[in-house]
């Protein structure tokens, strides 16, 4: 009788490693139409998330996979420039020498995002403390130097502000953000755009310099008085004060998402190389509430790419409404792209072949 | 079979009489190939180094290294070293005298003075500390250590010490020079610690005791006998410590500040050679932004070869003096 059962045993374990065997047959058989192709990107902190989002979905989709790391838009155009990736992402355009060196690069705009000055008052809640871009630039220049100066007052009006020395912050490494804000102060500063200038880097007349977005966070968090500027993805996410800006129309504003959509409606043609600035937006009856440091983020790749069907692909996917949609809500913040910049994006798009 | 037979035959003798010289020749090999290829490394990094700051040692020159300037900015471009250099010297000569007794303090008391119960797990802790990646190192100081010497120590050393010019205004926001310097001292006190504990347990007992029987007391023996003898071993140590807070990059750009100016009050912000590069080399602007920036790694490079090469004639200094003995093993 043990016999018997052992006997039984044996055929059950065969029968199951039959069964498992031919389900491992068919699962072999099902892996070559399941072949993933794989994009690799780099570069840029800010739309890091989005592509958290994108990645995933855009697996789902169509098959294929997006591996993205986010090593700062500096790195991220070098990585491209050295073929190392399908793919760069930058937060600031190329600059003629960058251009050169990648050779067939195209830069797309493919999403669109804002910069935001963040603060560390203590006593004053987010969106309490406002501020024009003249007074930001005095501030960054090291000519207001406490926060009860008269001109931080006058904007301000039944807001107690402390007798606090101001600390400014600054991103120490070469980033998109700081691209942002440097445009936007060289548009409202005269001395600015004269002393400073426009850069992914510059030479800061002052202040604390930190390592990336969190580098910034921690020290303003630790430091009463502090002043930076900080991807507004980044700000939401991490529950940070920031300040209200005053616009061109005149309105004190926050960055969301139809605010920095509306400073995108500025744009009425794209010129050639897709490089476009939209800080400080001209006063617009249509769009009151434009955010005054809104900015293109960009995809670059080379025109020329044995990737190039599924680069188009997945390219042509993230601009498309529906992928707009997953990277705009209560935590990201990324505004969609307007027509006229969608059809410019999807010109440059359709240069690229293999 | 007949085949293999007749080669173990005629082969297998000769080749057991040359295997030991068969073995030296590897030996020889294996081990001469990896001294010329770390020659080899060392003499191409130097090469790409210089080829690769070509653009800005043609641009700038020599000038480059007294010149306080650095604007990435295109179309209004100028690089210059003198801060950077300045901040090196500054936070490294600073953590070195700062862990210089520290280090031998520690040292001392694991050889000579602490009970042996707490001879081991002390050693052991001490060295954990140089195992501490430098990233995490950084980031407590920035969220800890920083804040702390901003609110608790500047103030007390700027109101007891404030005529000296190094103790200024302290800063506002917890990174500055000083937080860096005191990040470095921490990274370095666990190698120069270590490289002495060693040196003075190379003190032969027989000396100690001598001096011990000769009525010497503790600190009497330890002056007139480890520290001479340890001497040379110890500069070396030191030089050691200061290489190593020269090429620091990660832990002082998280702390330093990333200020832009020379400028001798502690609590202000600055940047090192070394914390510059790392900051900002995935963000270049420019191919001269790029040179710049790899000169700034040149600079560095010879600074670190003239430690080592300090480090290495103290060392044959104190050797010829004393003669080779065991002390001499750093």
């Amino acid at each position: 009788m043990p016999n018997l059962g052992t006997s039984i045993r044996i055929v059950t374990a065969l029968a199951a490693a039959a069964a498992l065997a031919a389900a491992g047959a068919g699962a072999a058989s099902a892996t070559p139409a399941k072949q993933l192709t794989t994009l690799n990107g780099a570069g840029s902190s800010l739309i890091a998330p989005a592509l958290a989002v994108w990645g995933p979905a855009y697996t789902k989709a169509a098959g294929v996979e997006v591996n993205y790391s986010s090593v700062g838009s500096g790195a991220g155009i070098a990585a491209i420039t050295a073929k190392t990736v399908d793919f760069g992402a930058s937060d600031a355009p190329l600059t003629p020498d960058q251009a050169s060196a990648c050779g067939d690069c195209v830069q797309i705009p493919w999403a669109l995002s804002a910069t935001v000055p963040t603060y560390n008052i203590p006593g004053l809640h987010s969106g309490q403390l406002k501020l024009d871009g003249p007074t930001l630039a005095k501030i960054f220049l090291g000519r207001i130097t406490n926060w009860d100066d008269p001109a931080v007052k006058k904007l301000n009006a039944g807001v107690r502000l402390p007798n606090l020395k101001i600390t400014t912050v600054h991103r120490s490494d070469g980033s998109g953000d700081t691209y942002a804000f440097t445009d936007y102060l060289s548009h409202v500063s005269s001395q600015w755009a004269s002393q400073v200038g426009t850069a992914t880097s510059v030479s800061w007349p002052g202040g604390v310099g930190g390592a990336k977005n969190p580098g910034v966070a921690a020290v303003i968090a630790s430091t009463p008085g502090a002043i930076g500027y900080i991807s507004v993805a980044y700000v939401i996410q991490n529950h940070l004060d920031w300040a209200r800006m005053k616009n061109s129309a005149g309105n004190f504003v926050l960055a969301s998402a139809p605010d920095i959509e509306a400073a995108a409606q500025s744009v009425k043609t794209v010129p050639a190389g897709n490089k476009m600035s939209i800080v400080d937006p001209p006063k617009n009856a249509k769009f009151k509430n434009a955010w005054p440091l809104s900015t293109f983020t960009y995809v670059i790749v080379h025109t020329v790419t044995p990737q190039a069907q599924a680069l188009r692909k997945f390219i042509f996917w993230a601009l498309t409404p529906k992928a707009q949609r997953l990277i705009n809500n209560s935590f990201l913040v990324f505004a969609p792209i307007p027509t006229v910049v969608l059809s410019a994006a999807e010109r440059t798009l359709n240069k690229v072949h293999a | 079979m007949a085949s293999i037979d007749t080669t173990s035959e005629s082969a297998r003798r000769p080749f057991e009489g040359r295997r030991v010289h068969l073995g030296d020749v590897v030996l020889q090999g294996v081990a001469g190939a990896a001294a010329a290829g770390a020659t080899a490394l060392v003499l191409l990094i130097a090469w790409k180094v210089v080829d690769g700051a070509r653009p800005s040692i043609s641009k700038f020159g020599i000038s480059f290294v007294w010149h306080d300037v650095w604007n990435p900015v295109v179309g209004r471009e100028a690089y210059g070293a003198a801060s950077f250099l300045f901040g090196t010297a500054i936070t490294s000569f600073v953590a070195l005298l700062l862990a210089a007794p520290l280090a031998i303090g520690i040292a001392l008391f694991l050889t000579e003075l602490a009970p042996r119960v707490l001879r081991g797990p002390v050693t052991s802790l001490v060295e954990t500390l140089a195992a501490i990646p430098s990233v995490v190192v950084g980031l407590w100081g920035i969220l800890v250590l920083g804040p702390a010497l901003r609110s608790h120590v500047e103030p007390w050393l700027h109101s007891a010490l404030g005529w000296i010019p190094l103790f200024g205004p302290p800063s506002s926001a917890g990174a500055s020079i000083f937080t860096a310097i005191v990040v470095l001292t921490i990274m370095i006190l666990p190698i120069v610690s270590s490289i002495s504990r060693e040196l003075f347990l190379g003190v032969p007992a027989e000396l100690k005791e001598g001096a011990l029987a000769l009525g010497t007391t503790r600190w009497e023996m330890v002056r007139g006998v480890v520290f001479p003898y340890a001497r040379g071993g110890i500069a070396a140590a030191l030089i050691l410590g200061l290489g190593r807070a020269m090429g620091e990059a990660i832990a002082v750009t998280q702390v330093i500040g990333g200020g832009t100016t020379i400028s001798w009050n502690l609590f202000n912000q600055g940047d090192t050679l070394a914390s510059k590069i790392a900051a900002e080399y995935q963000g270049a602007t420019s191919n001269l932004d790029v040179a710049s920036l790899i000169y700034l790694g040149l600079i560095l490079l010879v600074l670190s070869l003239g430690a080592n090469i300090a480090a290495q004639w103290i060392v044959r200094g104190v050797a010829r003096r004393h003669g080779v003995t065991r002390g001499g093993r750093a």
